[in-house]
């Protein structure tokens, strides 16, 4: 019974660690820039939810439309106005920028929320589902559907839409896409702002089952990179395989290792990755 | 004719640079007479800056009283307190060269210790090598003091002190616990607590079915609690901070895990552990060196606990936990022993520190010959109807041990 339950807990967190990972992989993917920003954005989608139920009483799905759009201009503007000028330049110098955004939305936050830890209490709370001896909270169940919608939302955006369609075209051939009419400043500013917009949708999610304090941040960012280097760049289904594997890796290495081996399991596997199989489970070179 | 002409406005210069030197070096001294500058050296960002927070809180009520009262009283004359406070960014090594600093360039007169007792147990070597008294408000493990030190003092007892009592009232009112599982994050004080937890347990007869160490940052415990539930303790034990204990406690409820008693170091003290958890923090056992239960009537500058209490309620709107009250301990201990050896000297503070024997509002102090006190009963307590409830030691007893956390 402990497997099948460890089987599933692992299940339902690597659907989570995917929509922490999706919106980072996006942007590495289709602009190259490596966004060390995201974790505060997930940071941010959690208290835009906890202040939302907190205070105006509204439930974290509608906190979730509320957080698409308004992440989505954050992260438009803030790559028009700052990003676009340092995009062509070497991955150092967008790592650092990002790094630096990185300490001042961190560092605001520090400031306007304290540095304590705060919890979403959903009231009435969503209790789990208990079948014989193996459960599954509710919450988890609904935040891993909502990932898994937001995850097939940008595959059917990337596949079906105009945008998405250059989104992917600028990530093969930016050249090209240039010769083809794409305004490449325009779609790599749409791919930031879907980035954020899913790292605040994220961020909304993990308010319902994670404490919430501008120092997680980089533990979010931290599952977004293994999960992207696990699964693969350029790849949706890659960031949901990478997830699970991650999941999967974690769980099975804290009940038969000890929960502290876990940790330093999944980097083993991330530096094994790297030499073995660079390109991740499933990574490809478009971003589809 | 050049040489004499340049020479001569160099001389005046040189002559003005040194009467301003001289001024400048003046005034520090007659600014340095007025005041006692104590160095903190705190991890005002990072991971643990939510703990800096309330060593300043503490550091700064007990600066604001003594001023208030018109400062130190130092052989007749009244000395100002200062504290001149260093953020070492949550970063050990950091800390050891920040405390250097305070002494050799800020020219402090006395130090406060870092935060915990890794950093505190670094710190430490520091104000030894310069013979600077050191009050430590948050190192409790015994491996801080048992380097023999004789200027580090603690005003944390030993982790023992936590645990044994706790094991002997669990013991006493929950009969039908056998089996003991204990985790704890890989960190020096909560590993330390919990190895005492687990020698505690077997000295009582208990089995411990499950001791896991888990790494820090961990964002997820389901699988381990998942194996914790198949084990069936009838008592958890959770060490860690508040971010790891909320996230233990949230994944324990969502996988339906009950016990007859569930512990958790060191986040209930804290009202944000209280406020975060809602009702799952209903009926977790904690224990902890203070609690604003405690009755003391004390020689210190506070005088009695409910007063300490009032004074930080005043300023500050909160509750105050045993983070803050013993950081502002270490300010009032500071200042009886320099008012008792009626001088600045570091030497004469560190022996009436030594000899100290002293109830403050904190308790009564007295420190062993290794430095930490050994003078104190500290509290066990649970959370029941949203407040901490203090069930032992019986002189401030408020309630009775509740059995079941759902």
């Amino acid at each position: 019974m402990l497997a099948i339950q460890v089987l599933i807990n692992a299940l339902v967190l690597g659907c989570l660690y995917a929509c922490i990972a999706i919106g980072f992989s996006l942007v590495w993917g289709v602009l190259n820039v490596i966004n060390l920003i995201h974790g505060s954005f997930i940071v941010l989608g959690a208290y835009l939810a906890w202040g939302a139920y907190n205070s105006l009483g509204l439930s974290p799905w509608y906190s979730l439309l509320i957080a698409a759009p308004a992440f989505f201009v954050f992260g438009y503007v803030l790559q028009r106005i700052l990003l676009n000028r340092v995009i062509t330049a070497p991955v150092l110098v967008t790592l650092t920028l990002t790094f630096g955004l990185d300490l001042i939305l961190n560092n605001a936050m520090i400031y306007y929320f304290k540095a304590d830890y705060r919890k979403l209490i959903l009231n009435p709370p969503t209790g789990s589902i208990s079948i014989f001896d193996v459960v599954v909270p509710i919450d988890r169940l609904i935040a891993t559907g909502a990932a898994l919608f937001l995850t097939f939302l940008l595959y059917l955006l990337l596949r079906r839409s105009k945008v998405g369609r250059a989104i992917v075209a600028v990530r093969l051939d930016r050249d090209a896409a240039v010769l083809m009419g794409v305004d490449v400043k325009s779609i790599y500013a749409v791919a930031f702002g879907l980035g954020a917009a899913l790292a605040g949708c994220a961020g909304v999610l993990m308010a319902l089952i994670f404490p919430i304090s501008p120092l997680t941040s980089s533990a979010y960012l931290g599952k977004a990179f293994v999960v992207c280097v696990l699964g693969g760049l350029g790849s949706v289904s890659g960031a949901l395989a990478g997830g699970l594997l991650l999941a999967l890796v974690e769980g099975i290495g804290s009940v038969y290792l000890g929960p502290a081996h876990a940790v330093t399991l999944s980097f083993v596997l991330l530096i094994v990755f790297l030499i073995v199989r660079p390109q991740g489970l499933l990574g490809r070179k478009g971003f589809e | 004719m050049f040489r004499l002409r340049s020479a001569f406005p160099t001389r005046i210069s040189a002559s003005l640079a040194l009467a301003v030197a001289g001024f400048a070096a003046a005034t520090t001294v007659a600014s340095a007479q007025d005041v006692i500058r104590f160095g903190a050296p705190l991890p005002i960002t990072g991971p643990l800056a939510p703990e800096a927070v309330k060593q300043q809180q503490g550091y700064d009520l007990w600066a604001e009283q003594a001023n208030k009262a018109g400062g130190i009283n130092v052989g007749g004359k009244k000395y100002k307190v200062e504290i001149v406070y260093s953020d070492y960014q949550s970063n050990t090594p950091r800390s050891v060269q920040t405390t250097e600093q305070m002494i050799t360039q800020e020219k402090v007169n006395f130090m406060f210790g870092p935060f915990g007792s890794g950093a505190a147990k670094a710190a430490s070597t520091i104000a030894e090598k310069y013979k600077m008294p050191m009050l430590a408000a948050t190192a409790s493990s015994v491996q801080v003091y048992d380097q023999n030190y004789k200027y580090l003092f603690g005003t944390f007892t030993p982790n023992d002190t936590l645990t044994t009592p706790l094991t002997k009232l669990v013991k006493a009112k929950a009969t039908d616990v056998k089996k003991v599982a204990i985790l704890a994050r890989n960190d020096l004080f909560p590993l330390a607590i919990a190895q005492e937890m687990e020698k505690s347990a077997k000295e009582n007869g208990l089995e411990v079915v499950y001791f896991e160490k888990y790494a820090i940052n961990t964002l997820d415990h389901s699988a381990t609690l998942s194996q914790i539930k198949s084990l069936a303790p009838q008592w958890i034990f959770v060490t860690g901070y508040t971010n790891d204990l909320l996230l233990v406690r949230k994944q324990m409820a969502d996988q339906q895990i009950k016990a007859g008693v569930v512990t958790m170091i060191a986040g209930p003290a804290y009202q944000e552990f209280i406020d975060s958890a809602g009702p799952n923090a209903e009926n977790i056992s904690s224990a902890s060196w203070w609690h604003p239960a405690e009755k003391y009537d004390g020689k210190d500058i506070f005088g009695s606990t409910a007063n300490f209490v009032k004074l930080f309620r005043d300023k500050y709107k909160a509750e105050p936990d045993y983070a803050h009250a013993s950081a502002a301990v270490c300010g009032a201990l500071f200042q009886m022993a320099i008012e008792k050896a009626g001088s600045l000297d570091r030497d004469k503070v560190r022996d009436e520190l030594a000899k100290m024997d002293v109830v403050t509002f904190w308790g009564p102090v007295k420190f062993g010959a290794n430095g930490q006190i050994n003078s104190l009963e500290p509290p066990v307590f649970q959370i029941q109807g949203g407040k901490p409830i203090v069930l032992f030691p019986d002189a401030i007893k408020q309630g009775d041990f509740k059995l079941g956390v759902n």
